[in-house]
């Protein structure tokens, strides 16, 4: 359980306090200012342990989330609540800043009330806690007897994320795939790590109470399924599946029935939502190949040679990338030769800074550059940080792929046809790096 | 906080507060009390306007109503006379038809913490713990714990607890998880909710129907259930099974701690369910959070102590990225370490290498503490890396090598020659007082084989003057008279110069009756000298405890998935700089198994005139001792500073062995003697003597097994 829960700004000054247990002093929020936040060195770990309470913190932009207990808990549980706390507040008033939390505090102590009781979290989802939230304030005593029973049945019944009685003119959906990729790659083009995390976003602009039916080509899916009925139909298509390592789902789909027929169907919330959020690292598409040649040509030069590689249908455009060559400390000076989009020499961020605007698939380009050193008496090495990359490509790179979306709502008359649906796969670049 | 001129603002605020013309218009009045609101979350003190805020609670608007139950809840605890003016509202609001008012307020209520209020509250939060909206019972249910807290003297009702009980079978899923945190926190003296098969049946079938938290919670409760056949336990089980490879890290890690205290039992099932989470375990390490990441490699080490070889084919997923923290990267190197094999060893040590160039001196240092760590079992790849680092020529580095390597020669003396050889010339880029010591440690012990060693102390004691650290001039004294024995043409004159300045000029005490002590041992004559300086230049046995062995899964299965695992590890990174390897401390790591099984309750006293002695029993599970030669024991033993006074020949039954030692702390008045025997039979009991101090007592039977259980997994 949580004894209080602090946040902080960059400089350490107290912007939220909440106490939930006796046990947890006055003292306590400051302890962890001068301690951690005004500690000279780096954080240590991000669980701190003072005078017998144990600090958790989370960094947000500026801003510092830190939850104190004098017990001792699970500690994987203290840090997922304070991701959810942070996703709330990401729902309610956008990216978390010192800005933002000083001009909702009211807000955020609310929240603080409803999701919290005595330490323990209650009630932590965004679509619920809104009919106990009253951040316009005009919600009072005048409820109608109807919006009353709306939140008993709401807060009592079963299906804690949908509202009765929305209707839409036109029933819409928009489904995306975002995808990012992560990899490490040795200069030699040795694959050392790489995943991709990629999440589901639906927003549904649908009436009454649709009950929805997702189907991907994941391989433990279709298996399954292909067991039920004709095996040979996925095999015949020649669709490609994929394997998931792991997946975490909205509170709305029915687990029950994804374990047993492997089936993701699910009431949706109304408005955007995360539909479902998942790993992959096997039989990833890396987007692009990074191949960097960089030779030292006596103590006051270097020569870097950087090629990209699109590595995916030529028809597809990937767009924003952005490659960062790191250049070592004492650089005077460097020439830059590109073929293709503005390479820059920022000395500021000690990097060659190169951008091209669009690139189809299947292409290669290059750029060199020679980096004129300054003699220095350090001796210390330069640590080669890794060639990092942007982009964003309009495929998803763990290849996974939407085969349907079905709705049906028994008691209006709207069927599945009826529904416009939108599917759009983004896939961008997480930490993309190359050593060199 | 003065500059917010408090006293200035409080004033004016009141006079808003009770200007008629603010009351009538809502929106004023609101922002008024937000106002209030602000300044006391910066820190001004506002408990002077607690009579104006209590009038502004009776409204309507329920936003101001929270935010004016924010102010009393804080202040409450100031200012409990006119704490009583707000019971009347909220009791009032507990009858209201909206049940979010209701909640509101029965919530506040319990907020109060003030023991006056007491009787007021509960006939309200009776009534809630029956009303028809789950929201209001969810605060009732968990009002009762905040009672109890508040005095945890009196005794709650039979009823109240009974009810809280029947509650369990609420159809709200919170509902029923805050009865279980309530009932934990008021039955805390009988030791929790009572377990038993039905709840228990119920709870697991209930499970899937909560929250993240709610889940984790139950799963803890659950710990305590003893399943009463094998069957039944089997069927547990398989019911957890889903959530033990669930994608939340919290409840996976929730799940096998319960699984490892059902099946205590029976070792097997445990360690199959160690192979089941490594899946997700090594999901959370890659997950995007870095607390989580953190979070789940503590529990991977605790894993790896059990079964080293889980992660093996998985090292590549513990290669640091470039921008992770330090404290990520310093665990994963730790995990790393674990990993090695004979396929993998090249590519780690490879990965390793990148690290000891990391911008972050303390990740540097970790890396290279990391291959001398490996460079244990492979000496001579390692030996290759460190001794290349030390032509970077910086400072960090090479301290942090030359540390790595004492510590490394100290373990495996075969790899002194190398050592020898790279130590010339690095004298130069040293600037700390860590590496300065292994530095002179080295010259000391390994003098005749490094053909520089005299020029090199003598630079040091040239410097002597101006040297600011005790420590470097303790070992600067020792490895001075070392050389002296094995050079002592090269060496007498300045080791003359040295003795003169410490005794006449050092002001510090402990230095000066260092070098008296060498000063008169050398008018001993040398051979004594010789006698007393020339010790072990390495300890080979250490390496025993050094390849940790599997340890059986219940030594840490109480502290997973708590906050134990996570501060571990920091300690055994401080511990990475330390003086000499003959003085090195052992350091006796909480052993969660004993310090439970030994209650004092347990140690009889014998002598009840003599309160001083106290004689107990314990019994350690070691089969293979016996068959350890007596040389190892003894010396794993002075290891930890027990010494063996007698044996019996090794092949007689009854065995046995008297040890004895002291403790030597410093802030105690006296000192603790512990004598003890070891007895081994066929059914073994230990005994010891000792003098009454649970605390060093516990320190030594600790350490004890811990050299026990070592020595027979490694004959074993």
């Amino acid at each position: 359980m949580i004894g209080g829960l602090f946040i902080y700004n960059h400089k350490g000054e107290v912007l939220i306090s909440r106490v939930y247990r006796d046990d947890i002093g006055r003292n306590a929020v400051d302890a962890f200012r001068v301690n951690v936040i005004h500690a000279r060195q780096q954080v240590r770990s991000p669980v701190t342990n003072i005078a017998r309470t144990s600090f958790f913190h989370v960094k947000r932009s500026n801003i510092w989330l830190a939850a104190a207990t004098k017990q001792n808990v699970n500690a994987a549980m203290v840090f997922e609540f304070l991701y959810k706390m942070c996703d709330v507040m990401t729902a309610y008033f956008g990216k978390i800043s010192e800005e933002n939390v000083k001009n909702n505090f009211v807000l955020i102590y609310e929240l603080l009330d409803e999701i919290l009781d005595f330490g323990y979290p209650q009630n932590s989802e965004t679509g619920a806690l809104k009919t106990f939230i009253t951040q316009q304030g005009i919600k009072s005593q005048h409820h109608s007897k109807e919006e009353q029973s709306q939140i008993t049945s709401q807060v009592t019944g079963q299906i804690g994320w949908r509202r009765e009685g929305i209707k839409y003119r036109r029933n819409e959906l928009f489904l995306d795939v975002l995808e990012s990729v992560n990899l490490l790659m040795s200069p030699q083009g040795q694959v050392l790590s790489a995943h991709v995390s990629g999440r589901v976003v639906m927003k549904s602009y649908l009436s009454g109470m649709p009950e929805c039916k997702f189907g991907m080509n994941d391989k433990i899916v279709i298996d399954k399924q292909g067991k039920g009925g004709g095996s040979e139909d996925a095999a015949k298509s020649g669709k490609q599946s994929i394997a998931i390592d792991d997946c975490t789902f909205h509170q709305c789909v029915r687990l029950s029935k994804f374990d047993s027929e492997r089936s993701i169907s699910f009431i949706p919330p109304d408005g955007e939502y995360e539909l479902m959020r998942y790993r992959t690292t096997k039989d990833i598409i890396l987007p692009f190949r990074v191949i960097p040649l960089v030779r030292e040509v006596g103590r006051t030069k270097l020569e870097v040679k950087v090629v990209i590689k699109s590595n995916f249908k030529s028809s597809l455009l990937a767009q924003k990338i952005e490659v960062r060559v790191p250049t070592p400390l004492n650089t005077s000076g460097v020439q830059l030769i590109c073929m293709k989009g503005k390479a820059k020499y920022k000395a500021s961020e000690n990097a060659i800074v190169w951008k091209i605007k669009r690139m189809a698939g299947m292409k290669e380009s290059q750029i060199s550059a020679e980096i004129e050193l300054l003699p220095t008496n350090d001796k210390k090495k330069w640590a080669r940080p890794p060639i990092s990359m942007n982009f964003e490509v309009p495929f998803a790179p763990s290849g996974l792929k939407v085969r349907y979306l079905k709705v049906f709502e028994p008691k209006l008359n709207y069927s599945d046809h009826d529904v416009i649906k939108w599917v759009r796969y983004i896939g961008r670049s997480g930490i993309y790096e190359t050593r060199c | 906080m003065p500059y917010l001129g408090g006293e200035e603002t409080v004033r004016e605020l009141r006079r808003a507060l009770s200007n008629p013309n603010v009351q009538s218009d809502q929106l004023r009045y609101r922002n008024t009390i937000l106002k209030v609101i602000r300044a006391m979350s910066q820190g001004v003190d506002m408990s002077g306007l607690f009579s104006e805020m209590v009038k502004a609670c009776a409204t309507v608007d329920v936003v101001q109503k929270k935010l004016v139950y924010v102010f009393l809840c804080s202040y409450a605890a100031l200012n409990p006379e006119l704490s009583l003016l707000v019971i009347n509202t909220l009791r009032k609001d507990c009858q209201d038809p909206n049940p979010m008012v209701r909640s509101l307020a029965l919530r506040n209520m319990t907020n109060l913490r003030l023991p006056s209020l007491v009787e007021y509250v509960e006939q309200p939060l009776a009534a809630g713990l029956r009303d028809r909206a789950a929201c209001v019972r969810r605060v009732a249910v968990l009002g009762w714990a905040k009672l109890h807290n508040l005095q945890a003297s009196s005794e709650i009702d039979a009823a109240v607890v009974n009810e809280l009980y029947s509650l369990l079978r609420d159809p709200d899923p919170v509902v029923m998880v805050n009865c279980l945190r309530a009932l934990e926190e008021i039955l805390k003296d009988e030791g929790g909710v009572a377990i038993n098969k039905p709840i228990t049946h119920h709870l697991l079938n209930r499970l899937k129907e909560c929250d993240i938290w709610g889940q984790c919670q139950v799963l803890r409760v659950l710990q305590r259930y003893r399943p009463q056949s094998e069957d039944e336990l089997f069927d547990i089980l398989s019911l957890l099974d889903a959530s033990l490879v669930s994608p939340h890290p919290p409840i996976m890690a929730a799940t096998l701690s319960l699984f490892l205290s059902l099946c205590s039992g029976q070792p097997a099932v445990s360690l199959a369910a160690l192979e089941r989470v490594r899946g997700p375990l090594l999901a959370a390490c890659g997950s995007g959070s870095r607390e989580m990441r953190f979070t789940a490699l503590c529990h991977i080490q605790l894993l790896l102590r059990s079964i080293p070889g889980l992660m093996g084919a998985h090292y590549k997923r513990f290669f640091c990225g470039y921008a992770e923290p330090a404290y990520i990267k310093q665990r994963k190197m730790q995990v790393l370490v674990e990993l090695v094999n004979d396929e993998n060893v090249a590519m780690l040590l490879d990965e390793l290498k990148g690290y000891c160039t990391d911008v972050n001196a303390e990740t540097a240092q970790a890396a290279i503490t990391a291959i001398g760590r490996i460079g244990r079992s492979y000496s001579d790849r390692c030996l290759e890396i460190l001794t290349g680092l030390l032509g970077l020529k910086q400072d960090h580095i090479t301290s942090a090598v030359v540390q790595t390597m004492r510590d490394l020669v100290w373990v495996c003396p075969q790899c002194s020659d190398t050592v020898c050889f790279a130590l010339e010339g690095c004298e130069e880029t040293l600037q700390d007082s860590q590496g300065r010591q292994a530095l002179l440690w080295l010259l000391g012990v390994y003098g005749e084989r490094v053909s520089s060693a005299p020029y090199t102390l003598e630079v040091f004691i040239d410097g002597v003057r101006s040297e600011a650290s005790l420590g470097v001039k303790m070992e600067l004294l020792t490895a001075t008279m070392r050389l002296f024995l094995c050079r002592p043409a090269e060496t007498q004159d300045m080791l003359g110069r040295l003795l003169h300045y410490c005794i006449e000029e050092e002001t510090d005490m402990c230095v000066r009756d260092q070098a008296l002590l060498y000063y008169r041992l050398l008018h001993c004559g040398i051979e004594e000298t010789r006698k007393v300086l020339q010790g072990r230049r390495s300890d080979p046995s250490l390496g025993v405890l050094i390849g940790r062995p599997a340890e059986p899964v219940s030594q840490w299965a109480r502290s997973f998935n708590t906050l134990e695992p996570l501060r571990q590890g920091s300690i055994e990174t401080e511990s990475v700089s330390r003086g000499s390897p003959e003085h090195t401390m052992f350091d006796p790591k909480p052993n969660a198994d004993l310090s439970n099984t030994l209650d004092c309750s347990r140690i009889e006293k014998v002598h009840s005139g003599k309160e001083d002695f106290v004689w107990m029993e314990e019994c350690v599970r070691c089969p293979t001792i016996p068959r350890c030669s007596p040389q190892s024991l003894q010396a794993a033993m002075q290891l930890v500073n027990i010494q063996t006074l007698a044996f019996t020949p090794p092949q007689t039954l009854p065995w046995r062995v008297y040890l004895y030692t002291h403790t030597c702390l410093d802030d105690a008045p006296h000192s603790t003697l512990i004598l003890g025997e070891l007895l081994y039979t066929g059914e073994e009991p230990q005994k010891a003597e000792v003098h009454k101090d649970d605390k060093a007592l516990k320190g030594f039977l600790s350490i004890l097994t811990t050299v026990l259980h070592t020595l027979s997994s490694e004959r074993a």
